[in-house]
């Protein structure tokens, strides 16, 4: 009787856990506060999603996967035409130093 | 040809120019010709006489080596002054991005040439130093433009 009695105590503490576990594993966002639910840039929402073990890579965003398909010698001058800007905010600065101009910002869409 | 003093050439007598100029070796640089690559032992330093100089450094791109703009110089504007300056190798590279014609100064006659006439001596230094000091004031901008924008992007 004793025997039967432990028995079925660790059946239940083990369906107890078993309901646990599940419950935590399958829990939803719809549980999750309401701020991490607002919508955020897209690079602090990459680095904030759950790792999902057999979720498939993160597709990446089509602003990246757009620069990611412009050619090396475009990119090079684009590189090459924001040292030119650059140079010219900086020698402007030379010309009347300000901590406004020096911090001015960039017009060059490399970085925009 | 050039229609304005040299920068290297300011504040000398037109007969003490000469004597700077007459040291000169002209070269002719086609589009796209190199005319120092970073690294190389620099033995003279360039005025532009005519043309395009473009200064690069390496820099990886998509895991591939590219050549990226640091500076641009023009007609009566000088490069190289590595060759002045110790450990006298030039940090750049140099090519000319449309035809182009350079004086090349060599640092042993530019030397010889300073101890006769020391007073030629001071104002090409001088020139010199205007030159480098102008690079280092305007990198330093372009630097902390650079750490704002990183700082911008860390603390947003």
């Amino acid at each position: 009787m004793e025997m039967l009695l432990m028995g079925a105590v660790l059946a239940l503490f083990g369906i107890a856990v078993s309901c646990l576990a599940f419950g935590a594993a399958t829990r939803s966002e719809e549980d999750a506060p309401v701020a991490a639910k607002q919508p955020q840039p897209e690079l602090a929402k990459a680095a904030s999603a759950p790792a999902r073990f057999f979720e498939p890579a993160p597709v990446p965003s089509p602003a990246v996967a757009a620069a990611s398909r412009v050619p090396i010698e475009a990119l090079l001058l684009q590189i090459e035409n924001h040292v030119r800007l650059e140079q010219a905010a900086a020698e402007s600065f030379m010309a009347a130093p300000d901590a406004a101009l020096l911090h001015s910002r960039t017009m060059s869409p490399f970085v925009n | 040809m050039l229609n304005a003093r040299p920068d290297l050439l300011h504040g000398l007598a037109e007969a003490d120019a000469a004597r700077v100029l007459a040291l000169g070796k002209k070269l002719v640089l086609g589009n796209g010709a190199e005319l120092f690559h970073m690294g190389q032992n620099a033995e003279s330093l360039y005025m532009i006489l005519r043309g395009h100089i473009k200064l690069t450094l390496p820099m990886q791109v998509r895991g591939q080596e590219g050549n990226v703009l640091v500076e641009e110089r023009t007609a009566g504007q000088t490069v190289g002054w590595s060759a002045l300056i110790p450990p006298c190798r030039f940090t750049l590279t140099a090519t000319a991005t449309v035809d182009s014609e350079v004086l090349a100064l060599s640092r042993e006659g530019l030397r010889a040439l300073f101890a006769a006439a020391p007073e030629i001596g001071c104002a090409v230094s001088l020139n010199l130093a205007t030159v480098v000091g102008g690079r280092l004031q305007v990198f330093q901008a372009m630097w902390v433009r650079e750490m704002q924008r990183l700082v911008e992007l860390r603390c947003a």
